[in-house]
Parts: structure tokens; sequence; C-alpha cells
């Protein structure tokens, strides 16, 4: 605080605040010219269009490599589905096509698109500021809409931890019978014990052994151990001994597979050709998705939810050790190894397509390691089958989940196969296009369920963008009238920092990542505008006293100013304090509201004392007053 | 105390000190007897919103949709019975999504346009209630913590009975009301917690420098000077914030409704408790200006002339 009594000049003040203004208002005004719908034309992933698949059965004509279409096509195009076009941005790997008009022209244009365009283009829906283009340039954006202001889908998924725990204990369980029965220690029994899901649900195995077998084990438990570092071996009693994976390494695995879950998420919905959705991590196992503008709630759910995995085993007799079992659609029964040759997750990329007959086949490529082990086996095995088995979690009606596998193929290996080759025989080509694309986006270990779900509107959404607006602007003209008519000179000054307040709000949403526009958040807006004034209200109803004090009109407006301050700013404390318990808590709605609040503190704290300081010194109003006032 | 006759302001403002606390009462009352009508947000379950084009009668409405769904259902109606609202328990067979809606729209032949449709599990409902009230009660003891480092504690004291008064009243209204407690209205209850705060603290501010500059003043007295000198700001600001929540409450659309009511009554409530309770508790429990006065000396070799 300045403690000099002299006339400041404040150059540098008026420049901080010159600058300050400028920035954010510049971010500002994007958001006042909105978006507009566009359209994002890709060719579909190049290494899925090369040549050289090698199949089980059948076999498939791909076609070469293809350039994104002419701007001139487009054009046409459009024009033949009656779309105005406002402008193409063409860049390497996508043509964007920005139109005019609303959804429900944008779904057409997407339809006329799909139709006129060979399968070999994706088009997804996206959209694209309507700024000018120079400050486009400037990188500046609109305000991200949440969901209630644009429509659209949300999802918030479970990922069942437990499920994972239990499903990585069984294929130690696996693993340790192999073992036993290497070492050839009969009578040595592994059991998982039950997990309750009351308590942390990490279930214990139990090792079962005759009193000599005790060195034996502690072997088997060394070798195992040197694989799995992170077992604990507990001996419990001459008979039994309990194993455990570490707190560390189940907090480990947990977050593995969240990051898992939210990367094979986001790769799904980028799949499914949504550009702008917000998938994140909320609280200890939860995901959110918001997905504006999805105007088909049924298949984003299909393929958001969905736990496929695909494994691919080899036949085996029904003695070997931990063999599995399974029955295909015709109600044989399969004996399997007790591991995969490789699984879905060394798949590379997939897509379907359909074999020479017509019937729908999905292609696949491994990646190196999976390539290797596809090669490996299928040349040691020419003549033998392999059988491919589709897993998938599923409620049953006690609303539990269950994992269903079944046996989608079993294919006699023709010849050495390397890293492509297709899975033939599906029921439809809808069911192909399913299984590829959650082959391509990897698959989930955890199976995941939907615990929240929203659809809102686009229609909705405008309604309450407008009312939101129609608020804010009532209630903004009503603090302007009140505050010209109540303190006049000093009225306005009030004003002016108030209507920059707005804009350095706006400017600083836009700015920061992250921060996104909701109904709420507007209501916070409005709350805002209401009690910014308190700020001005505050410091000249202490200058008024000054004034009546008998201080100068100068002396007045600068001890006003100073001594309101520390009440300004723990009046803004404490408020701050509940935005940001609010921001701790609050996920949609309320973090919305709680975002707009605390950064509306810290806009009308610069403007409210700062700007309208210098603004006052800039003006310097003559405050009169009547002596009857005096108390 | 009470050595000098009351003056007229005193006695109204001892007078709203009862009335808040006449108010915590009957809003305690209504808590327990009918308690909270908890939301969507909070009980889980299945919401479907759709708009017809033609007013319908709220009982065709009720025994069209009671032939078609198996399940229970509660239905609701705004805007000249155009407007639709039907809830549905977490759990239930029957679950209305988009296509059921078509098909009740042909079978029954009203013109039905989906709007709004929400599910939340049981289970995430009843994590937000731990996780909203754990909310509230961080927030009040922050501010606890916040006052007594800047206040004299009886001060704090008399801030936080304010502040306590004015989230019991809002709960208390919603409970009388029935309205609807979602998580929209949580968030402008812990709003009214801030808003509160900041009125009580800059009386608390004022009496503070009262009681430091007069000491030839009865507590009573330095209660009111700091009351009245800041009365025009508490009037001011109550009155503009007031405004643009109407503005919020009449255009801002029946999703703010709620949060509009709770903000509305806080800042009605809290302008009132500010006013009459926040400064007259630490009147009550024995704070004298002679406190400051000694802590003003004290302070004396570290302030500013």
């Amino acid at each position: 605080m300045r403690t000099t009594t002299s006339k400041p000049k404040y150059t540098w003040q008026i420049l901080v605040i010159v600058i300050t203004v400028f920035i954010l208002g510049l971010n500002a005004i994007p958001t006042l010219y909105g978006n507009n719908n566009a359209l994002l034309v890709s060719v579909i992933k190049p290494s899925q269009t090369q040549a050289n698949t090698q199949q089980i059965a059948g076999a498939q004509q791909l076609p070469s490599p293809i350039q994104l279409p002419s701007v001139q096509r487009l054009r046409k195009v459009m024009q033949q589905a009656d779309i105005q076009v406002k402008q193409i941005i063409t860049n390497n790997t996508d043509s964007k096509i920005v139109i005019e008009g609303d959804d429900e022209a944008l779904l057409r244009a997407q339809q006329q698109l799909k139709n006129t365009l060979s399968d070999a283009y994706q088009v997804r829906l996206g959209s694209q500021s309507a700024a000018p283009s120079w400050l486009q340039e400037l990188g500046m954006a609109p305000i991200k809409l949440g969901l209630d202001l644009s429509g659209g889908v949300l999802f918030v998924l479970e990922v069942d931890t437990n499920k994972a725990d239990q499903e990585r204990l069984g294929n130690v369980k696996d693993q340790i019978l192999q073992l036993i029965h290497d070492q050839g220690l009969r009578g040595v029994s592994v059991k998982i014990a039950a997990s309750n899901n009351t308590s942390e649900g990490n279930g214990a195995m139990t090792l079962q052994f005759s009193p000599q077998q005790a060195t034996q084990v502690k072997s088997l438990i060394n070798e195992l151990r040197q694989e799995l570092p992170d077992i604990n071996y507990t001996k419990t009693s001459e008979r039994n001994a309990s194993l455990v994976f570490t707190e560390q390494s189940i907090n480990t695995f947990h977050q593995e597979i969240m990051a898992q879950a939210l990367t094979t998420l986001r790769g799904r919905i980028a799949e499914l050709g949504i550009t702008e959705a917000v998938t994140q991590r909320q609280g200890k196992n939860r995901i959110r998705i918001e997905l504006p503008g999805v105007k088909d709630p049924e298949q984003a759910k299909r393929i958001i939810g969905a736990t496929a995995s695909l494994d691919f085993y080899e036949l085996a007799s029904s003695d070997t050790m931990g063999a599995k079992n399974f029955s295909d659609e015709d109600g044989r029964h399969l004996t399997v190894a007790p591991k995969p040759i490789f699984s879905g997750s060394n798949i590379e990329n997939a897509n379907a397509g359909r074999d020479e007959l017509g019937m729908a086949l999905v292609n696949l490529a491994l990646d190196g390691l999976g390539g290797k082990r596809m090669s490996e086996f299928s040349k040691a095995n020419i003549g033998k089958p392999m059988v491919t088995v589709f897993s998938e979690y599923y409620k049953n009606t006690n609303n539990e989940l269950v994992k269903s596998s079944k046996v989608i193929s079993v294919a006699t290996i023709q010849s050495q196969l390397g890293n492509r080759f297709s899975i033939t025989n599906l029921s439809s080509p809808q069911a192909a296009a399913d299984l590829a694309l959650l082959l391509r986006a990897g698959s989930l270990d955890a199976p995941i369920s939907i615990v929240q779900q929203r659809t809102i509107q686009a229609s909705l959404g405008q309604e309450n963008v407008g009312n939101g607006m129609m608020a804010l602007s009532i209630g903004l003209s009503i603090t302007l009238l009140f505050m010209a008519l109540w303190y006049r000179k000093l009225g306005l000054i009030a004003n002016a920092s108030l209507v920059l307040n707005l804009v350095c709000l706006l400017g600083l949403m836009a700015l920061l990542p992250n921060v996104v526009l909701t109904l709420p958040g507007i209501a916070g807006l409005v709350l805002t505008v209401g009690m910014a004034v308190d700020t001005n209200v505050l410091i000249f109803e202490r200058i008024k006293e000054e004034r009546l004090r008998g201080r100068s009109n100068f002396m007045a407006i600068e001890t006003g100013y100073k001594e309101a301050f520390a009440t300004i700013l723990d009046a803004n404390i404490t408020t701050m304090i509940t935005a940001l318990i609010l921001l701790s808590i609050g996920y949609g709605p309320v973090k919305g509201f709680a975002m707009t609040l605390s950064l509306g503190i810290l806009t009308s704290m610069f403007t409210g004392v700062f700007v309208a300081h210098v603004l006052t010194y800039l003006v310097k109003p003559q405050i009169r007053i009547k002596q009857q006032e005096q108390i | 105390m009470n050595t000098t006759p009351l003056t007229t302001f005193s006695k109204y403002r001892l007078a709203g000190f009862y009335l808040a606390i006449g108010l915590i009462v009957l809003s305690l009352i209504g808590l327990g007897t009918k308690g909270l009508n908890l939301g969507l947000d909070f009980s889980g379950g299945y919401m479907t919103e759709f708009t017809t084009s033609q007013s319908i009668a709220k009982s065709q409405m009720q025994s069209q949709l009671a032939s078609q769904l198996s399940a229970d259902f509660e239905l609701s109606s705004s805007a000249g019975n155009t407007q639709w609202t039907l809830r549905q328990a977490d759990g239930v067979a029957d679950v209305i999504d988009k296509t059921w809606l078509t098909t009740f729209a042909s079978q029954s032949g009203f013109d039905i346009t989906p709007q709004d449709s929400v599910y939340i599990g049981s289970q995430v409902g009843a994590e937000l209630i731990d996780n909203g009230s754990l909310a509230l009660l961080v927030a009040a003891i922050a501010m606890m913590l916040y006052l007594t480092w800047r206040f004299e504690w009886r001060l704090a004291c008399g801030s936080l009975v304010a502040l306590v008064h004015d989230v019991i009243v809002v709960l208390g209204l919603f409970a009388w009301l029935g309205l609807p407690f979602d998580l929209t209205v949580l968030a402008s209850v812990l709003a009214i917690i801030g808003y509160s705060l900041n009125d009580s603290i800059i009386i608390g501010d004022r009496l503070r420098e009262v009681m430091r500059a007069k000491n030839n003043m009865s507590m009573s007295d330095l209660v009111d000077t700091a009351i009245k000198s800041t009365m025009t700001r508490s009037l001011i600001t109550s009155g503009t914030t007031l405004a643009t929540i109407s503005a919020i409450w009449i255009f801002g659309g029946q999703p703010l409704q709620g949060f509009a009511i709770g903000l509305f009554a806080g800042v009605v409530f809290g302008t009132l408790s500010s006013v009459a309770v926040s400064a007259t508790i630490p009147q009550l429990i024995g704070l004298k200006p002679e406190f400051y006065q000694q802590r003003a000396q004290a302070l004396l070799v570290n302030d500013e002339p």
C-alpha cells in the first residue's frame, strides 16, 4: 500500500489495466460469435488399406491407398444436399467442411457424404469457431459449452476393480497350477479365498500341502516370486500358507486398470467419430464421459459400455492342468490350453469386411509380439485347429456382472500365418463392425458398468442458453441502472468496472483450459454481477463518510479505497473458501457454478478495487454531501 | 448491560434476534417432521422429460402412462400441461427411453418430443449425500478457523450462529414447501454460507472499529452505530443481488428454479441475520469495548500511526 499523500501518476497501473483488458477482451470476442457446425472427412487409417492380408479362410481384395476427396467434389456433394458451405479447410489428414445451418442440416450433410463417398472415408461431426479468421489464427476459441447448453449425452462409468483383482488372482492360480504340475507336486492344492465385497475385495489365495512338501513348496514360491515379486507369502500353519498381493501392488494395479480404461474409452470415442468429448476420471474408480452433440445415445452406450475381449487358444487334451473349457454355438465342448497364444491387446488394427460369399468378417493386424507368436504357433501347428474365444461382461438378473465367453470360431490353420489374418463366419455385418471397432480401440480388462446417464436434446440446450442469457442481461441492466441512479458519477465508474469485470471473466474462461460454461455457470455469472457491486458500494460509502468527516475530495477518495480494502479482502476470501470447497466436491452442475463464482471473485477484485480506483482518479468526481446524512 | 434504556433501533434489533431464533426452531420442526424432498441427484433413479405440442389433462396422461408402464412412476407437469417430468426408481423393470417414448406417442396419439433423460445409480446418490454433508461441514469449520484468526472469538461466534441460522432456515423452507432438494440447491446453500459471512464480516469489521474509537458509549449503542453505518451498504448489496437472483428465478427457466429460490431465501434471511444476529450475539455473551481498546494499545507499537 502506498503511504504517500502526493498526487500519484498511475502510469504503470493504467498500462497494466489496458494490457489485461485488451488480452482478456480479445479472448472474450470469439464467444460472442459462437460456433458453426462442421464435418470432418478423413481416410480410414492407411494401414488398413494395405493389401497384404493373409487369411485363415477366404480371401479378400482391399482397395489401394486413397486420397482425400477434392474441395470441388465436396462442394458439389454439399450442393446436392442443399447445404450452404461456409468454408472448407484441408490439411494432411482430413478436410473440414464448415456449414451454415443447425444440427438437422448437419446430420443431413453427414448422411449425404456417407452415401456419396466410398466406405474408405470416415465422416465425423465437429464444430468450428465462427469468429473472424485472424482471431482464430491467434489461437482464440469460444468458451466451451457444457452438455446442458449444447445438448448431448453424459455417461458415468464405474470400473469394477474387484472383478479385475479376481481375474488377476485367477491367472496367478493357473500359473501356480502349472508350476505344481511341472514339479510333480502331487496333492498340493490352490484355492482362491472367496472375496467378500464388504472389505477391500482383494481375495487371498491359500495353498494346502502336506508337511513333508514344505521345502518343495518354498522353492515353488521362490520361482513364482521371480516373476511376480509383489506377492507376499505367509505360512499360516503346518499345512497351509497364504499368498496375497501387497497393498502397494494392488494400488498400482488399480491405477493401471483405470489408466487402461481411460485410454480404451478415449479410443472408442474417437472411433465413434466424436471430436469434442470430455473424458475424465471422477473419484477413485469412475470415469465421466461427456459427448456433446451425440444424436444416437444407444449406439454410444453399446460401444462405450462394452467389455469385449478376444483370445486365441490352442486346443488341448482334457487332462492338461489348468485347461479351460468353452462351449461353442452348437453346444460342443472344447478344451483349450490354459494360456492363450495371444490376446486382444496384441491387435494393432481391425476392420470389418466381407468374404467372397458375402459373409461378414473382421480383418486383423497384429503388433510385433502377437505377430511373432502367431507365426511360431502356426508354423508348428499346420493342419491343427485354433480356437477364437470372445468374452464379454454382462449384468445378470441380480444386477451382478458376469463374464460370458463363447467360441466364435474354430479354424484349421492352412499355412504359416504372419501378423495379418481374418476372423470369418460372423453373424452379421453390424456384429463385424462392432467387433472391429472394439478390437481397434483396445480391450478392457476390468468390467465397466454405467452408473449415471443423461441425454439432453440440443433444442433444450438452446433454450437453456436463451434463458441464461436473458437472466444475465436483465440482471445486468437492473444493476447498471440502479448504480447509475444512486451514485451518479461514481455509479458510472462502478458500471464501467462492472462491464470490464464481465469482459475479463468471459475472456479468462475462454483462455483457461478445462473451464466449461454450464447453465449453473451462467447463474454464477449473474450472481457475480449482483455481488461485484458490493466492492464498489463499500468503497463509495466509505468515501462519503470520509467526506462527512471533513476530508478533502481527493483525500476522501484515497482513504476510502485504502480503508475499505481490508474489509473487501475479508469478504472475498470467505466467498472464495466456499467456492473452492464447492469446486472440490462438485462434478457437473456444481462445478460449473463454483468455477464462475471463483473466477468472478478474482476478476471483481481486480476491476472493483484496481480499475475503479484508477478510473476514479482519472474522472475526479466531486463528491457532495448533504449535512442531514450525518449520523 | 441494560443500564441505559434501549433505543428504538435496539428494540427492533432484539425483536429481529428473537424472530431469527423462532425461525430456526420452526425450520428444525419442518426438517424433523417433513424432511427434505431429496431430488434425483441424491435419491438415484430415472428421470425423463418430454413435451407435448398440446395441453393434455394430467389425469389422462397419468392413466395412459399407467396402462403402458408396468413399474411405478411419478408424473409432474408444468407450463400448462405441456411439459412433463416422469420419475422412476433405480432398478425398475420398465425403463423409458427414446424408443419407448416413440411407441408411446404412436399408441396414445400424443405429439411427444423427448427433451432430457437422466439415470443416476442409487449408489451415486448415496455417495453424493455423504459428500454434500461433508462439504457443508468442511465449509463451516474452514469459516470458523478463518474467523477466529481474523476476529475475537465472540465476534466469530456471532457470525457462525448467523451462518447456521441461514443454512437451517433455507433447508427448513425447502422442507416445509416440499420443494425438491437437488445438487443445484446444495450449491446455492453453500453460496449462501459465503454470502452470509460476507455480511457478518463487514458488520463485525465496523463494530471493531467503533469499539476502538469510542469508549463512552454502551455496548448496545456501539452495536447500533456499527449496524446503522453499514445499513446502506447492506441494503444496496442485498438489493442488487436479489434483483439479479430474481432475474434468474423468472427468466432462467425450470432447471435453475430451485437454485434461485434457495439463493433468494438465503439472501433475505442472511440480511436479517447479519443485522439482527451476528452483532447481537457478541453483545449478549459479553463482548466489551475495553477488549479492543486494550488490544489497540498493545498493538499501537506495531500499528501504522
